[in-house]
């Protein structure tokens, strides 16, 4: 995986840990049922926490505990599947949620712009040269006609 | 008409572009087939039975006639010399070659057309009424909202992967002439007791496999709203939407399994939240757009002495000018449909040798502007009267004159087994059989809606046709579906399944069984669906099916 944010190539300091390692290590992505069952202990650590939610999560559900997230990803299954983009869009219009939103999952070089425009700021791509690709498709279209 | 600017012109061209490089890429093996389908989709190009077909989008129907130079010039030169009008009031080039298809995108950039979204699982083309303008019982002009509503659609970043293909029309009359109840999204504008101007929206319209007629979910939205209104139905239906199987995802499934009252208030909850955004349109903006639908420069037009008079000298032209024009709100102009159901061609194919004249010939009577119409067929709108018979002559002359607008002749069908990789039937062999079996009586037989369709996806629409022609294969034979008493009417219905499916080799007669029913039946000038709604199936089903 090669990580694209705020429009660079980086070195990804997260890790997807969930298991019991998870609750000693610094910026660890945990998925939700890890979560549900270490809430209180991994909330009180104070360590940069990420979250991996599906594409149809209820973020009302979530809404009161966005606060013990640094990094929101968000898996896309297949890269048809749009539901992603409008979970990102909510995350920061409706929750105002301003920590990392991160795509993981079927990311196509060809979709970066989109993506980012609804509010990632951060890309998994497969390889390098996709990241590389994707950094290029980023700047293709200079102009759109939606507000924001 | 809308006139592009510099961020509308650097849009198309920075898209034309990304495509070409898409497509290089395609070409060069660094993009799957799986990978490439949806991004060609979205430009407009399926992978049909022989070649690559290429859908062009006409905006709400509105094209100049630097336009049509331009798509006859496509056709020319990319193609084989013709182009097929679509339902959804857009063009097809049936026989472009893959790697050309960046060139041709970059000529239409060049006349401010595009493909975008003209097909794959994102916002279609924006339809409206053809007459939009030039009607007399019109409450207001459809077309700067549908322009409006173009650029909000256009590249949006959130609905370019939704569960499905989505469509919207809009009509600005209480007649509907835009099929707006079956479509995703149906908008009719409306006037509330304040006047001020605003929409009816329907919801979960369409036809396909489950045809649905679409229920009203906001009785009025006022303009300013209509596009946070749109985002609001739009994002509930991209979270919601099923993605199992396609032939359930389309909204109208989504509608029905939610139920109307729970999918309107997830909707009203999502608007409520971003109805004050900044979606919601400035009057300012409205006008801006307003202003390039202004009216035409029509003269005053004192007398008719000079139509009268040709209508007098030829019986010929009289008969088109009944069959085929429509009164104009402006006194002194007429509407003209152009047919394009010609015995000669194929129902909406049109030769780019009889595009190059058409655009001469609205330069030269109708403001240099043409429609498209949703029965495939094409409109001078704006012509004085006194123009008709010379105008008559010349559309006679590249056959574009056939008298038959309205009548069992003036199909609309789909291109069926003979193009599309999706059919089970073919429907243009039996168009041409119709075709010469009732141009003789078809002005006698009266106005009705045949609607063909290759295969249960519909796109010649014989959910709403008042006989309606499916398609269907059975163990590798072509059979066909009849169904009686669709409409597309503002009172859109479905029709009804006459009977057991027929025989390709008896469709023409069976038609004909149908139409001699009706004229035995029929009591003065009662038009077909009166008669049908009188008697029932029943005698059209006796004659039919006995006849076997």
């Amino acid at each position: 995986m090669t990580l694209i944010k705020n429009r660079q190539i980086i070195d990804d300091p997260w890790r997807y840990l969930s298991d019991e390692q998870a609750l000693k290590v610094s910026h660890n992505i945990i998925d939700l049922a890890f979560w549900n069952e270490n809430k209180h202990v991994l909330s009180d650590s104070g360590a940069p926490l990420g979250l991996l939610i599906p594409a149809d999560q209820d973020l009302a559900e979530l809404a009161s505990e966005l606060a013990c997230f640094s990094l929101i990803a968000i898996h896309i299954p297949t890269f048809v599947d749009g539901r992603a983009y409008s979970l990102a869009k909510l995350l920061r219009e409706r929750y105002l949620y301003s920590g990392e939103v991160r795509a993981v999952g079927d990311v196509l070089p060809d979709q970066a712009h989109y993506l980012t425009r609804v509010g990632f700021d951060a890309l998994e791509l497969t390889d390098r040269p996709s990241a590389s690709l994707a950094l290029k498709k980023l700047s293709e279209l200079s102009v759109y006609y939606q507000p924001s | 008409m809308y006139l592009y600017d510099q961020l509308d012109q650097t849009l198309i061209n920075e898209r034309v572009e990304q495509f070409r490089d898409q497509t290089h890429r395609y070409l060069n093996g660094k993009l799957t087939e799986e990978q490439f389908r949806p991004l060609r989709l979205m430009n407009g190009l399926y992978i049909q039975t022989h070649a690559p077909m290429l859908r062009v989008n006409i905006p709400y129907g509105l094209l100049s006639s630097k336009q049509l130079h331009a798509l006859a010039h496509i056709a020319q030169h990319y193609d084989k010399g013709y182009g097929h009008f679509t339902t959804r009031q857009n063009i097809q080039f049936n026989w472009p070659k893959l790697e050309q298809v960046p060139d041709i995108l970059a000529e239409l950039a060049n006349v401010q057309m595009h493909a975008i979204q003209s097909s794959g699982n994102c916002i279609r083309n924006i339809t409206c009424d053809p007459l939009a303008g030039v009607c007399a019982d019109e409450i207001e002009d459809p077309r700067p909202y549908c322009e409006i509503i173009r650029q909000w659609a256009t590249l949006h970043p959130e609905f370019s992967y939704l569960p499905r293909k989505f469509k919207f029309a809009v009509s600005g009359s209480p007649k509907d002439r835009a099929a707006t109840q079956v479509h995703d999204i149906g908008l009719h504008m409306k006037k509330n007791e304040a006047g001020q101007i605003g929409f009816e929206v329907l919801v979960g319209g369409g036809l396909g496999r489950t045809p649905v007629i679409g229920q009203t979910i906001a009785d009025f939205i006022a303009e300013e709203d209509i596009l946070s209104y749109a985002e609001a139905i739009l994002r509930t239906y991209n979270r919601f939407g099923r993605r199992d199987n396609k032939y359930k995802a389309r909204i109208k499934i989504l509608v029905r399994e939610t139920g109307l009252d729970k999918f309107t208030q997830q909707v009203n909850s999502e608007w409520q939240a971003i109805r004050e955004g900044s979606l919601k349109l400035k009057q300012e903006d409205i006008q801006r757009v307003k202003r390039f639908f202004a009216p035409l420069s029509y003269q005053t037009i004192s007398n008719d002495n000079a139509l009268i008079q040709d209508l007098g000298n030829s019986g010929s032209f009289r008969q088109w000018f009944i069959q085929n024009t429509l009164a104009h709100k402006q006194s002194g102009y007429q509407v003209v449909f152009v047919s394009l159901k010609s015995p000669n061609r194929a129902p909406g194919d049109i030769t780019s040798e009889q595009m190059s004249s058409l655009a001469e010939l609205a330069d030269q009577y109708s403001f240099g502007q043409l429609r498209t119409t949703h029965d495939q067929n094409l409109a001078l709108t704006d012509v004085r009267r006194a123009d008709l018979y010379p105008l008559w002559q010349q559309l006679s002359k590249l056959d574009l004159a056939t008298a038959n607008i309205g009548t069992i002749t003036d199909m609309i069908c789909c291109p069926g087994l003979d193009f599309c990789s999706l059919a089970n039937a073919s429907s243009i062999d039996i168009a041409q059989g119709i075709t010469d079996r009732f141009s003789a009586s078809a002005i006698d037989t009266g106005k009705i809606s045949l609607k063909m369709s290759g295969c249960m996806n519909g796109c010649g629409h014989h959910s709403i046709g008042e006989i309606g022609v499916l398609g269907v294969d059975k163990k590798g034979e072509q059979w066909y579906q009849l169904t009686l008493g669709g409409s597309d009417s503002h009172q859109s219905k479905l029709g009804d399944r006459l009977g057991k499916a027929i025989a390709k080799d008896a469709v023409v007669d069976a038609i004909d069984d149908i139409v001699q029913v009706y004229k035995a039946n029929r009591v003065d000038n009662e038009d077909f669906a009166n008669t049908l709604q009188r008697i029932g199936l029943q005698p059209f089903k006796d004659k039919v099916y006995d006849a076997d």
